[in-house]
C-alpha cells in the first residue's frame, strides 16, 4: 500500500487532499513519525523520523495521531481482496503481502492489476505492485513504480535488472555490511557477483553464502501463508563505539520507541512473552539480556541494558538492539520449561 | 628457529590446537599458532582469548627459537606435503621456510611477544581423574548444553566439587543431563564452576581413553593437563539454575526399555515429525507402548512396542530429539523411564549414576 496509514487520514477527510500530512507520535513526547504520504516526502520527512525533526523540514506538516484500530480494519478488507486470487498470503505487515499467485491461468502482471484496481474501487487507497520470480525481486520490484504503480521482472530480465542493482537493496544489508562491502569496491549486486563464495562466507558466514545467490537474484524462499513472526527488534551499530552506560541508555531510548512505534503499527495482536536487549562489543563477542514483560514499557529495558552491560566487563559497545519475543500462537505444541 | 620434524607428528600437533583458533577476529594474532621449539620438541599453541591449547611434539630442534604461523594456513600446508620429514627454518623477521622433499614454501608469520600468554595457575586447587571416566561422563551430559546464547550461564558444563563426587550437569532448561562420579579431593577445594561450551568441545577432542587428566581451577579459569596437551579456558561468570529442584522426587511409573529397541523406534516415527509438529507421542496401555507422530501436512508414524506396563492408560509427548539424544548416548543395554503424569518431568536412568530429565511437551488442539 502507498503510504498506508496516512493515506487513510486523507481519504477520511478530503480536506487534508494536497496537504503534507503524517500520522505518528507528537514532537514533545519524543515520538517519530509512523509514515507519512508524498507531499510530506517532498520536504524530507521519512517514516521513524522524529517528529520534531519532520517539523523543521516542513513546519506545515500535519502530524495526526494513529488509528490502529481503523488500519488494522483496512487491513483486513484487503487481505480478503488477495484471497479471492490466491489462498497463498504472507503478510509482512498490516500493509504488505507475498502472494504466490504462480498457480493461475493468468499472468501476474494482469493480476496484480486487477488486484490494485479492486483495492482502489473498494477502500479508494491506492497499491503499488512488484512481479517477479522470487520474493526478494518482488519486493524490490514493488518500490520500483510507487506510488500507484507496478513492475515486473521477468526471469530473463532478472540478469540486466541486478546488474547494476545497489547492493544496499538487498534485504539484511544494512549500513554496517554496506560499508565492508564499499570498502571493497562493491556497490552493486554485479560487483558482488565477483565475489567467491568462500570470500563471501568469510567474512559473512552463513548470510555470505545467502548474499552470493541473491546478488544472482536466485532466491528460493517459499510463500509461507501461516509464518509466524517469533519475535521483534531493532538494533543499531554505532559509528564510534560506545564506552559509557549512560550514553549507551540515552541510545536505548531511541531504539525504544522506534520498537514500540513497530510494534503498535504492525503487531498490536500478538501477545508479549519477553522482552530483550542485545548488545555486541568491540571485540564482536555478543550477549543478550532477556526477562519475561506483561505490557510494553521502557523501564525493563534499562534493567536488562545494565545486566547486559555488566557482562561486557567495560568493553566498548559497537551495537545496540532492543526487541520483544511473542508468546506462540494457539495450536503449536508447546515445549514446557524447567526453571520458569 | 630451525628444527626437522615427522609429517605425521607434526600434523597431528597442529589440528589438535586448530579448532580454537576463529575464523573471524579483530586481532590477527589469532589466527595464528604459536610455535616454540627447544629441548627435542615443539610446542604448539593457540587462543581465542577465552580458551587456549597447547601441545607438544617431538622434533630434532637445530636452534631454539619461537614464532608464530598461520595457523590453518600451515596445518593444510602440513597435511599436502608430499613427504614424511618436514624441514622448517624461521629468520629473524618471522619468515619461515617450509621444506618436504621437492617442495619448498615461504609463510609470513607474526612475531612472538604479541602473542598472548596463556594465564598462570598458581594457587589453583587440583584434581585427578581418569580420562575415561570424564570422556564418558561428558559424552552422557555435553548434547544437552543449550545452545541459546540469552542464557548465558546454561552454555557449558556446570561442575560441582563436593563430598569427594564430582556431579556434571547440562541443561538447555527443557532437558537436563547428570552424572555423578566419586573423586578425592581436600574439603577445601569444594566448589561449582560453569565451564564454556566451546572449552568442553576442545576437552572432548584431547580426552583419551588411557591416562589420567590433571584438572586444576582458579575462581575464574581453569586448566586441563593431559596427554601432552593443556587446556585453558575462562569460566562462565553467573549463578546456574538450580536444577536439584526439578528432579521429580518420586515417580508413580518405571518402565524398562531395550535402550536401542526404543532408540530405533522413536527415531523411525520421528521421521513423521515436522518442524511445526515437533513431537513424539507415547501412549501407554497394557504391556505396550504406541510411539506415534502426526504432522497434519505429511501423514502419520505409528509403532508399537512390547512393555512390561501394568499401569493405567495414558499418553505422553517429548520432543524426539530430546528423547533419542540421551539413548544414543548411553551404552548400557536396558534404560528405565520413569513418569508421573502428562504435565510433569520425566526421568531416564540406567544402573550407573546417569540422570536425565525431560520436559514433556503439552499439545494443544
Amino acid at each position: 500500500m502507498d503510504c498506508f496509514y496516512a493515506a487513510i487520514e486523507v481519504r477520511d477527510d478530503p480536506p487534508l487532499s494536497g496537504k503534507p500530512v503524517a500520522v505518528g507520535g507528537s514532537s514533545r513526547q519524543r515520538g517519530v513519525l509512523t509514515t507519512c504520504n508524498y507531499e510530506a516526502r517532498e520536504y524530507g520527512c521519512r517514516s521513524a523520523m522524529p517528529t520534531f525533526k519532520a517539523l523543521q523540514l516542513c513546519p506545515r506538516l500535519i502530524v495526526l495521531p494513529t488509528r490502529f484500530d481503523v488500519y488494522r480494519n483496512e487491513s483486513q478488507r484487503i487481505r480478503g481482496i488477495f484471497r479471492r486470487f490466491t489462498e497463498f498470503v504472507e503478510p509482512l505487515s498490516l500493509d504488505e503481502a507475498y502472494l504466490d499467485v504462480s498457480h493461475l491461468n493468468s499472468s501476474g502482471e494482469a493480476v496484480a492489476r486487477e488486484i490494485r484496481y479492486q483495492i482502489r474501487e473498494e477502500t479508494g487507497l491506492t497499491a503499488s505492485a512488484g512481479i517477479a520470480p522470487n520474493k526478494f525481486l518482488a519486493k524490490i520490484a514493488s518500490d520500483w513504480r510507487k506510488p500507484d504503480g507496478q513492475f515486473e521482472i521477468r526471469e530473463e530480465e532478472i540478469a540486466s535488472f541486478v546488474h547494476d542493482l545497489p547492493v544496499s537493496k538487498i534485504w539484511g544489508v544494512g549500513k554496517a555490511t554496506a560499508e565492508k562491502l564499499y570498502a571493497q569496491g562493491v556497490r552493486t549486486c554485479g560487483d558482488l557477483q565477483s565475489v567467491s563464495l568462500p570470500d563471501l562466507t568469510r567474512q559473512f558466514g552463513k548470510f555470505g553464502a545467502q548474499l552470493h545467490q541473491l546478488c544472482r537474484g536466485i532466491d528460493s524462499r517459499e510463500v509461507e501463508p501461516h509464518r509466524e513472526r517469533k519475535s521483534l527488534s531493532t538494533e543499531r551499530t554505532f559509528e564510534i563505539n560506545i564506552t559509557l552506560l549512560p550514553e549507551c541508555a540515552e541510545r536505548l531510548k531511541d531504539l525504544y520507541t522506534e520498537l514500540a512505534a513497530d510494534y503498535q503499527a504492525k503487531h498490536r495482536d500478538r501477545s508479549i512473552a519477553k522482552a530483550f536487549v542485545k548488545l555486541k562489543f568491540s571485540d564482536f563477542s555478543r550477549t543478550t539480556a532477556e526477562c519475561k514483560i506483561s505490557g510494553l514499557e521502557e523501564p525493563p529495558f534499562h534493567d536488562l541494558l545494565e545486566k547486559a552491560w555488566k557482562r561486557g566487563h567495560n568493553k566498548p559497545v559497537r551495537l545496540l538492539g532492543v526487541g520483544l519475543r511473542f508468546e506462540p500462537p494457539p495450536g503449536e505444541s508447546m515445549q514446557l520449561e524447567m526453571f520458569d | 628457529m630451525k628444527f626437522r620434524i615427522s609429517k605425521e607428528g607434526f600434523l597431528e600437533g597442529l589440528q589438535q590446537v586448530q579448532h580454537v583458533v576463529s575464523a573471524r577476529t579483530t586481532l590477527p594474532i589469532l589466527s595464528n599458532v604459536l610455535l616454540e621449539a627447544g629441548e627435542g620438541e615443539v610446542k604448539l599453541t593457540t587462543t581465542d582469548l577465552d580458551v587456549g591449547v597447547s601441545g607438544r611434539v617431538e622434533a630434532e630442534v637445530k636452534k631454539d627459537g619461537c614464532t608464530t604461523l598461520p595457523a590453518r594456513k600451515l596445518a593444510t600446508i602440513i597435511r599436502e606435503v608430499p613427504t614424511n620429514e618436514i624441514d622448517v627454518e624461521v629468520n629473524g623477521d618471522n619468515v619461515a621456510t617450509i621444506r618436504s622433499g621437492p617442495s619448498y614454501f615461504k609463510i609470513l608469520g607474526l612475531a612472538e611477544d604479541e602473542f598472548p600468554a596463556l594465564p598462570d595457575f598458581e594457587d589453583a586447587k587440583e584434581f585427578k581423574m581418569e580420562q575415561a571416566t570424564l570422556k564418558n561422563s561428558l559424552r552422557k551430559t555435553s548434547y544437552a548444553i543449550s545452545t541459546d546464547e540469552t542464557r548465558y550461564v546454561l552454555n557449558g558444563i556446570f561442575w560441582s566439587f563436593k563430598d569427594n563426587t564430582l556431579t556434571l550437569v547440562a541443561t538447555d532448561g527443557r532437558r537436563l543431563a547428570m552424572v555423578d562420579h566419586e573423586i578425592e579431593f581436600p574439603q577445601s577445594h569444594e566448589g561449582d564452576i560453569i565451564v564454556p561450551t566451546k572449552a568442553i568441545n576442545e576437552l572432548q577432542r584431547l580426552l583419551r581413553d588411557e591416562g589420567e587428566v590433571l584438572i586444576r581451577r582458579t575462581d575464574n579459569q581453569i586448566a586441563f593437563e593431559l596427554n601432552k596437551n593443556i587446556l585453558v579456558s575462562k569460566l562462565i561468570e553467573g549463578n546456574y539454575p538450580n536444577f536439584r529442584q526439578v528432579i521429580p522426587a518420586e515417580t508413580k511409573e518405571r518402565i524398562t526399555l531395550e535402550r536401542e529397541t526404543f532408540l530405533s523406534s522413536a527415531h523411525r516415527v520421528s521421521l513423521l515429525t515436522s518442524e511445526k509438529s515437533n513431537s513424539l507421542k507415547l501412549v501407554f496401555g497394557e504391556d505396550n507402548i504406541d510411539i506415534m507422530a502426526n504432522s497434519p501436512d505429511i501423514g502419520e508414524a505409528k509403532e508399537s512396542l512390547a512393555v512390561s506396563y501394568k499401569g493405567p492408560e495414558f499418553a505422553i509427548a517429548f520432543n524426539p530429539e530430546f528423547l533419542m539424544a540421551p539413548l544414543r548416548n548411553l551404552d548400557s543395554d536396558e534404560v528405565y523411564l520413569e513418569l508421573i503424569d502428562e504435565m510433569s518431568p520425566g526421568v531416564l536412568k540406567n544402573n550407573s549414576s546417569f540422570l536425565y530429565v525431560l520436559m514433556p511437551m503439552r499439545v494443544t488442539q
